[in-house]
Order: structure tokens, then sequence, then C-alpha cells
């Protein structure tokens, strides 16, 4: 099968997933107790302004009805109306978009950076020092919990050093360093793992061996055989990546206060802004399947095997 | 290997470049501040929440002013003279003159009217009490009539204006921020008034100039301003949801003001009471925090339960622990600083012992009171706090108040019902007339609250008090009303009033916080250094 | 190929085929004993906390939920070696009654995922077809969410407590684990035995249970103690945003959330938890690592 014929393939295999998603989110939210309404007014409200306005935004019609309106919507681009914000959901979602977007690429180049480093050296290392340091480094960041992550790194290099602005996004790119740090490092344990076993694993085969008899020294052998061996299943794990980079970046946006994605959602959520909830957790799942389709059609490109076995 | 060290390297000298603040000086005076959540709305007819943008944007016809005892006093804003007709019903305004919009036009009298019209009939109008007072705002509000009957306007600076029903307390509630005046033209024109900064003009000593969503927005000075030029030429609001991280920017120089509200009194001691000790300004809260007891309730139905769990609760205890002492106990519902405020209310005695020989003669067993004591999850550490400690003075008498957490959707909807025990709750003035709270929680229009106070008598004398013309009769029956609901009935159980205080930083030279709770930032007379 | 890849995919992959039938279960735990020092400290350790977390009334004279207001926010002494916290209460003997939550919120969760993944991917793989094809792509469904972001979707529309974080977690948590048996089930079906047991007539349910399941054991057993820390993480951040366990009860996480606040006056109430959480997921890792290389012959060769 071609490599084109294979992509295509995938992405139509994306469409029911995407469609259950939508379903899948809408039944749980549909259950959802408690009134936006109360909420967006504030306790001062009176009830019969709240159930006036309850009946104007059709909160009192049946699901299935409810439902049918949504994802007829969708079609035309429309996700609805956020009852809190008094905007068009899509384009709250287009505000709050770009935030998370940067924070995600910085943290996964953070990752990156530290899991394939560890990695490298845990690998040519192995059973050494360096090898133990660089796994239980990464390890560490797989295991401290995120917010404490940030929280330390806010308190020590914002308010203590002041190297960087404590919150928020006004003084532009440096603002997301420190919430890329603590983001990356959780997701650094994988990469790390992943690029130390697979580089031993290259490392004892055939090739290596073929570089050596070409007189290369190891460490060039290792960055530019085996690494690159070795990076395709560490493609593979950036899928996942993506979707726990979003998981953390609820977390690391409310720590830093930063107005992305994830906080959209705590307040659609803390808010009982049903549509802008709906809309945020659609829109961030369609990132992770549209990351996963990136991953596998890089990963088919990659490695000449898959494409074979189709 | 080596690449991979050049490209961490390489980053790494990107990221510690990037990482030295530009400090932008134009030579203005900015004044930085935080909130601990973003505004939803610039259109206070729309919120009862977010006053922010109302008091700093927009005028009212009459503002309180705090005098320097600290007792507030009623004064003329837009307005530059007023008289009310005999029978209390009718009352002619004229508006002061050379008042202008930020955009230029002028404030005339049909302003007024447009302002009241638009409170009523906007589509989601939530904060039209005040304007349903007037005469004909129902058929408004039922949309059998066009225009507001009640306000008639006679010049362009003249009109007159007509209530439903006799309200001594009118004037008071219009200095509430739902009060603010709109311009007709703008609204008309705008296609966004209250969500863009560019379509919402109003008559203040502040411009919007900018908000981003959830992380801040950008007020600058008002040029054509009517009144006195406020001080700082920005003021910079910030969306900084955590108190603690309000805590550190305020320390690094972030921030200018810090609201001290959500922060635990052990920081407020360890840090402000020590190294900020001469910056603190102390605020009003000009409000109540209570707890009610759900009459509808099969143990709290009964007033000696009610009399017990008053005495039961160590009121100081929690003021002095949780707040560090800063505040007032308060044994009615009309606190300290409301018009009407009786120093002279029957105390409520901390008295365990006394509450467990009520419950005993009243017939109940150990642990057999039992009642959900209900948390909005979103009303911060401190309160979860409070109810915590409640539960356990409420058990060492042998009564079991359950806490049971909500989020604060779920918890308002759940108090709607009427079906809510218990919780705690504060009440800040929307104006300062003792018929906003009592009216709110003890009247026959009293809907929602979970408190359902049974003592019909009383609630007839809440509704018809507004009608006593006389101020010190008025204010005499609200006492009368207050002692009844609080020390005959044990409706509630009022605990304190906390003291609301602000830290301000080197480039503030004195700020006055506004007279009442809701409002944590009125800008207009910051002086800055 | 299936859409999405998930952590148990990319080792599941190798072990799947590796895992040998010669050795019994005993003999490899034995052999992990006797090479892996840090996977058996991580047993002992994660044991003593389970008993410790079990005995804490015996061992602690402070009550979990009453606390002496006038002594709140007290750095660790002789009288409270981990302090006091925002209520006065001892944080060791809070920690110690939160270490029955977080234990159970690591374990109970990751059971339910594994019994309800294990069902529906056994089924799946051995089944086929048309069954295997809807379920998958349900597990697809379950796996594009954000996981943090599903489970406080569902923990706001069931409302905050333990057993609906089981829940939450649960319902999160299946899909990767009916992935991973899914494709055991798929490599064990084409193996020469069950190809045996079938020609000679062995019913389906039967080849499940004799051959299947127990050759998928060693895989799950990894898995389980893999899925652990990552439930452990997932109620810490719940209940940080508030999502998850609610007062009065405590898990490690609200600990934190409740404490984040004095993180700069009194630290000792949000580290002490914080630093609970990071050994607990330590050991688990460590534990299942030791697992994984005594249960993977491929790795003891080397």
């Amino acid at each position: 099968m071609s490599t084109l014929k294979s992509i295509v393939r995938r992405i139509l295999s994306a469409i029911p997933v995407l469609i259950g998603v939508v379903l899948i989110i809408y039944l749980i939210l549909h259950i959802l107790p408690g009134n936006a309404i109360l909420t967006m007014m504030g306790e001062h409200a009176r009830e019969e302004v709240v159930q006036q306005l309850s009946a104007d935004l059709g909160l009192d019609k049946p699901w299935y009805v409810q439902f049918w309106m949504y994802v007829s919507g969708l079609f035309t681009g429309n996700m609805g109306t956020s009852i809190k914000y008094h905007k068009p959901v899509s384009e709250l979602i287009a505000t709050y978009f770009p935030v998370t977007i940067k924070l995600s690429v910085l943290a996964a180049l953070v990752a990156w950076a530290v899991g394939i480093v560890c990695g490298v050296v845990s690998a040519m290392r192995k059973d050494k020092l360096a090898d133990r340091i660089g796994m239980g480094f990464s390890l560490l960041g797989v295991s401290v919990p995120v917010f404490m992550t940030a929280m330390v790194l806010q308190y020590l290099l914002a308010y203590k050093l002041k190297w960087f602005p404590i919150q928020g996004t006004k003084e532009g790119f440096v603002c997301y360093i420190l919430p890329a740090i603590a983001l990356g490092w959780s997701s650094a344990g994988s990469v790390a793992r992943l690029t130390r076993s697979t580089l031993l694993e290259v490392m004892e085969s055939d090739y290596i061996d073929t570089a050596r008899a070409k007189g290369r020294s190891v460490p060039g052998a290792v960055v530019f055989h085996a690494l690159r061996n070795a990076m395709i299943p560490v493609v593979t794990v950036m899928a996942i990546q993506i979707s726990s980079l979003l998981s953390g970046a609820v977390i690391t946006e409310t720590i830093f206060s930063l107005p992305g994605i994830g906080r959209l959602c705590v307040d659609a959520i803390s808010g009982r802004d049903v549509p802008l909830l709906q809309g945020s957790v659609i829109f961030a799942t369609a990132l992770v399947i549209a990351g996963n389709l990136v991953a596998d059609c890089l990963y088919s490109v990659l490695d000449p095997r898959i494409r074979k076995e189709g | 290997m080596r690449k991979h060290l050049a490209f961490v390297l390489a980053l790494a000298m990107i990221l510690s470049v990037a990482a030295i603040p530009a400090y932008a000086d134009e030579g203005e005076k900015v004044l930085n501040l935080a909130s601990e959540s973003d505004i939803l709305t610039m259109d206070v007819a729309l919120t009862t929440d977010d006053y922010f943008i109302p008091h700093n944007v927009f005028d009212r016809l009459f503002e309180i002013q705090v005098q320097p005892d600290g007792s507030t006093e009623i004064v003329p804003s837009l307005v530059a003279d007023y008289s009310v007709s005999d029978d209390g019903l009718t009352y002619d305004f004229t508006l002061a003159e050379g008042v202008t919009f930020s955009n230029g036009n002028p404030l005339t009298a049909s302003d007024v009217k447009y302002t009241f019209e638009h409170l009523l009939t906007v589509p989601g109008a939530c904060n039209y009490d005040i304007a349903q007072e007037v005469k004909g705002a129902q058929a408004l509000l039922d949309g059998e009539a066009q225009e507001l009957e009640g306000i008639e306007v006679t010049g362009d600076l003249t009109f007159t204006l007509t209530l439903e029903a006799v309200n001594a307390g009118y004037i008071a509630e219009l200095t509430s921020p739902a009060m603010s005046i709109i311009d007709q033209e703008t609204v008309e024109s705008a296609a966004a008034f209250g969500m863009e900064p560019a379509d919402t003009i109003g008559s203040g000593p502040y411009i919007v100039s900018e908000w981003v969503p959830n992380d801040h927005f950008t007020l600058t000075r008002n040029e054509n301003y009517w009144g006195e030029a406020p001080d700082a030429d920005v003021v910079v609001m910030n969306v900084v949801p955590d108190a603690s991280t309000q805590n550190l920017m305020f320390q690094n120089g972030e921030l200018d003001i810090i609201d001290l509200d959500a922060l635990d009194a052990s920081i407020i001691d360890s840090v402000y009471k020590t190294t900020y000790a001469d910056s603190i300004v102390p605020g009003y809260r000009v409000g109540v925090t209570f707890m009610s007891m759900n009459e509808n309730n099969e143990f709290l139905s009964d007033v000696n339960v009610r009399k017990a769990i008053q005495m039961a609760i160590d009121r100081q205890g929690l003021l002095d622990n949780f707040y560090g002492g800063d505040g007032i106990i308060q044994n009615g519902m009309i606190a300290t600083g409301v018009w009407g405020h009786n120093e002279d209310q029957t105390p409520i005695v901390y008295d365990p012992e006394g509450a467990k020989a009520l419950l005993a003669e009243a017939g109940y067993e150990e642990g057999e009171i039992t009642f959900e004591f209900s948390l909005d999850s979103s009303s911060g550490d401190t309160t979860a706090m409070v109810y915590q400690q409640i539960a356990q003075d409420l058990a060492a008498v042998g009564i079991n108040a359950e806490i049971e957490s909500y989020d604060e959707s779920a918890w308002l909807d759940f108090r709607r019902t009427e079906e809510m025990p218990a919780f705690v709750g504060t009440w800040t003035m929307d104006y300062n007339d003792p018929a906003n709270i009592l009216g709110t929680f003890f009247s026959n229009s009293t809907s929602g609250r979970s408190i359902n106070y049974a003592n019909q008598e009383i609630k007839d004398r809440v509704d018809a008090a507004s009608s006593i013309m006389d101020d010190d009769e008025r204010m005499a029956e609200y006492q009368a009303i207050d002692e009844a609901i609080v020390a005959q009935d044990a409706a509630v159980v009022p605990l304190y009033e906390r003291a609301h205080l602000f830290c301000i930083g080197e480039k503030v030279a004195s700020f006055v916080p506004h007279w009442a709770g809701f409002s944590n930032f009125f800008v207009r007379d910051v002086e800055m250094n | 190929m299936a859409l999405f890849r998930s952590k148990q995919d990319v080792f599941s992959e190798d072990l799947a085929s590796q895992i040998g039938e010669s050795q019994t279960l005993g003999v490899q735990l034995r052999r992990m004993a006797r090479r892996n020092k840090l996977a058996v400290a991580s047993a002992v350790f994660l044991a003593l906390l389970t008993l410790a977390a079990i005995f804490v009334p015996i061992l602690s004279p402070y009550d979990p939920v009453i606390g002496d207001a006038s002594i709140r926010l007290k750095p660790p002494s002789a009288a409270h070696w981990l302090g006091t916290d925002e209520m006065g209460r001892d944080v060791l003997t809070r920690l110690l009654y939160g270490a029955r939550i977080s234990l159970a919120v690591g374990v109970v969760p990751t059971l339910i995922s594994m019994i309800l993944g294990v069902a529906l991917g056994v089924v799946a793989g051995y089944v086929g077809g048309m069954t295997d094809y809807i379920l998958m792509r349900l597990a697809d469904v379950m796996l594009a969410f954000p996981s943090l972001l599903l489970a406080m979707v569902i923990m706001y529309t069931l409302g905050g407590g333990v057993l609906n974080i089981f829940l939450a977690l649960a319902l999160v948590g299946w899909a990767s684990v009916a992935r991973v048996a899914r494709s055991e089930t798929i490599s064990l079906k084409e193996s020469e035995y069950v190809q045996a047991a079938k020609s000679i007539g062995v019913s389906g349910g039967r080849i499940i249970r004799r051959h299947i399941l127990p050759n998928c054991l060693p895989a799950l057993i990894v898995l389980f103690t893999l899925n652990i820390p990552s439930a452990i993480l997932s109620e810490s951040s719940l209940s940080f945003l508030g999502a998850g366990v609610q007062l009065p009860n405590s898990s490690w996480g609200l600990m934190v959330n409740m404490g984040r606040q004095f993180l700069y006056n009194a630290p000792w109430i949000s580290l002490a938890p914080s630093a609970a959480i990071m050994l607990v997921v330590l050991a688990c890792n460590f534990l299942g690592d030791g697992l994984r290389d005594a249960l993977d012959p491929h790795l003891n060769n080397e």
C-alpha cells in the first residue's frame, strides 16, 4: 500500500472516533447538574430572571433536541454561544487556543531536550553513575506532581530570583518558560526511557559494528546512526505527549494564570457553561486526534517496514 | 551528542536573554491591580457581581462618600438638585450641567430614562430590582409597554421619577453600581456595548482601552472627565485567580495595591503586619457573615435547636484564629457601618454548656441532631476552614453538621430549591439601607435562599417598613425587626463583619477603599507617588 | 493498526512475544528479589506504608479531623513530627489517614479498569470481526480525550467524592488496558498450543480461562503496578483543581490543595503530602520496572 493511501485511510478512520467523542461528551454533559444562569448572574439575581433566561437559551428543552441542534451546528462551524461570556464558543477558543499551543510546543521542546539528553547519556554510560542520574532525573519529573514543580519554580525562579514574571502573559515569550519547564519535565521521563532502551537495542545491532568498522568513533556512530533509528518509536511517543501535555496544561495554566484552553475548561466547568465546555473539550480532543494522525503518518514515512506492512 | 549539547546550550542562552524582563518606562503613572476572577461583562444590567467597570468607568446620580470618621454620606453626583413630593412618590431631578460622556456626548435626562429602560429590557437583564420600583416598570418587563411610564423627561437636564410605592430609601438605592448611567446614543449605535472596550462608553474618570479575557484589562484616564481628574494615568487589572500568587506579585512590586481578603491570616500576620505594617489600609465590608438555618429542616425548625447552635459556635474564636481578629462580632443582621446598625442588640453568648442543657431540656439525645452543612467549594480556603471549625464546635455539643462540598453552580442550584439545611454566607450591601438585607432574606418576597423564615408577622413588618418616611422611625422599626429575627426567633446566626484589608505599595501615596465590601477597587481617588 | 498508541503498547509489543512459558511466576519473582534491590526496597516501603495507614489510629495520639485552631501552622516539633496544618491538626496523622484514600485511589480504580479492560480486550482479540472493530473504536475514543479533562468532566457530572473518583478514573483508564489485553490475546491465539486446543474442540471460554488469561498475567501485573502511580497522580491533580476528594475527607491531593497557599510560610503542609505522592509513585515505578525485568526473559538475558 502506498504511503498516500495509508495516510488517507488513517484520516478516514479518525472520523468515527471524532463522532464518538462528540456523542460521549454530550451524554456526560447532559446529565450534568447545576445551572449556568445562576453562576453567571451571581447570587444577587432573582428567581424569575433565572427561569426566564434558562428558557431563552433553550436549556429547558429535552436533551436530544439540544443534541440535534448542537450537532447540526457543528457542521456549519457553529459551536454554540457561551452562556457565561455571551460570545460564540468558536471565537473564545480562537482567542485562548494560541496560548495553549505556545505553552505545549515549548513544553514538548523541554520534554524532548531533557528526555533525549538523559536517554542518550544513560545509554552511553549504561549501568554507570551517569545512567542512574540521567534516569533518576527524568523519573523524578514523572513522579513529582506537576502543580508542585510549577509552584516551586514560581517561588524560586520568579519570586526569589526575579528571572521570570510570576504569572500572566503580558511580557510575552518569557512568561511561557517556567510553565513550559514544569509541564515539560513531567513528560521527559517517558522520552528518556524510550530513548535509552531503543538506543541500547540499536547499538547492539549489526550496522553499528559496520560503522565501527568504517572507523567512526562510538559517540559519532551513536549520534548519526543509532539516534536516527531510535527516534522512530520516540516519534510515536509524541502522540501520547499531546494528550498528556494538554492534561497538564490545565494545571500549569491555572497556576501561572495563562489564558489558555485548560483555563477555559476549568472556567467552563465551574461556571456550568455547557456549550463552552463541550466546545473546548471537543476541540482539545480533536487536537489529540490530529496529533496522533500526524505522528502515525510521520512514523510510516520514517520507518519503511511499517509502510510495507500497511 | 555534541550537536545536542550545542542545541541545549543555544536554547538555554536564548531563554536567559529573553528572561530579562523589559520594563517599559514612559513616564506614565501605571497602577497595577489584581482580581481573582475576570469580569464577564462590562454592562451592569447583565451582572450582579462585576462592579469594577461600572464603578470606575461610569457615574451614578448619587454616590456614597466615606467621611474621615468612617461614616458614610450620600452625595449628589450627576444630579445637581432634587426634591421629593409630600406623598413620597414623585422625585424631581435636575442633572448637573456640562457633564459629557467620554466620547463627547452630553449627558441628558433622556439618557437617564434610557438607562432605566435598558436595565429592564436588555436580553439577559438580571440587575433590575431598583429600576423595577419605578411606576410602569412591570408593564415594560412584561412587554406590554414600549417605554417607562414613571420617568418623564421635562427638559434637557430635568426629569421627574414616580415610584410604584413609597420607598424612603430610594435615593440610597440610586447609589448602587447597578444604577450606572449610560449613553443612549452609544448603546443604540454600538454593536457590542458591554463586550467591546470601544463600544463601552461611560461618563466616569476612566475609559476601558483593552480587555484580554482572563488575562488583564486596561483603563486609561478619560481626558474629557467632567469631575476632578484621577491621578493614575493607566490602571491595569490583572486576573490572578490564586491569592498566594497575588501575594508574591505584590512583594515583587508587580502589584501596587493588593486586596488581602483571600489571603490566610497567617500570611497577613507574618508578611503584611510586619514588613508592610504602615502600608495596610483598612477598608470596609458593610455586610455580615452569617450561618443560615433552614426552618424547613426537621431539626432546624425547632427554635431551641437554633438557639443552641447560636450558643455553641465560638464566633470570637473563628474570627481570631482564621481572620487574625480583623473584624467585629455581629449580633444582628444590620451590620456595623450599615445605616440603622444597633450597638445595643441583645448579644449572643458563647456557652456550649448552656447549649447542651437547652438541647437536653428540649428532649434531644446527644448525636440525634444531624443535618447537612453545605459548602460552596469555590468560596475559598478560609471559608472551608470556618466550616470545619463550626462543625467541630457543634460536635462538641452533640450536633452533627455534616460538611458536603459542591461547586458553585451546584451549590447555588441546591440553595435555590429551598432545601439546603445550613450554609455560611456573606451578604455585602448593594446600597446602604437595612431594607437590602432584611428584604432579601426575611420578607414575603424572599425566594430561593433556603432560609424559610416562618414568622409571618415579622415578614409583613419588613415589607411595611420601607414606606415609613421618617428616617428615625424607620430605623427604629428595622432594629426591632432585627432583634426579633435574631434574638427571639434565632432564625440565623450572625457571625461577624470581617475587616477588608488592603495593602499599598511604594508607588501609591493614598488609597481610600470604597465604602462597600462588594467593590474591591474604586480607583478614582488613588494618589500616586 | 490501531489509531492510538499508549505507553503500554510501546512496551507490550515486545513483551507480548517474549514472555516465556517455561518459568513459573514464583520463580521469576524470587529471581527479581535476588537481583533488584531497589524493587524489593520499594515493595517493603509500600507494605510498611499500607500497614501504617491501617494502624494509624493505634500509632497516633491525634485525631485526623478535630484540631486545635490555636496551634495552627506550627512547624515540625517533637510533638508534631511534620508540624500542624491550617486547622491545627497533626500533619503526620492526616498524612497517614490520607494514605488510606490515596492508596485506595491508586489501587481500586486501577483494578476496576484492569478487569473491565481485560474482559473487553480479550473478547475483542479472541472474537475479532465486528465486535473487535466496535470495541477498539470505543477504546480509540476514550484514549483520544486528554485524560485529566475527561476525568474532570466526569467528576463534575457525578460530584466530588471518593467513590466517584474510583468510577471516573476507571472509566478513563480501561481503554489502554483493553489494548494490551487484545494484542496479547491475538498473539496467543495464533500460538500452537491454542490452535491445538481449538482443533480438539475445547470451548472458547475454556481456552480464554485456561490458556490466554494465565499467559497474559505477567504483562498485566506489570501494567497494574505501572498504572497505580498514574491513578494517584490523577487524583492529586483532580483534588488540586478542587474536583476530587471533598472535605471533610482527606487525600494527599486535597492536603496539597489546602496547603498550597501556605507553601511560603508553612511549607510542611503541602510538601509532606507532595513528597508522599512522589515516593509512592517512584516506589511503584521501581517495583513495576523490577517486575518487568523479572518477567521479561529478553532483558534478563542481557
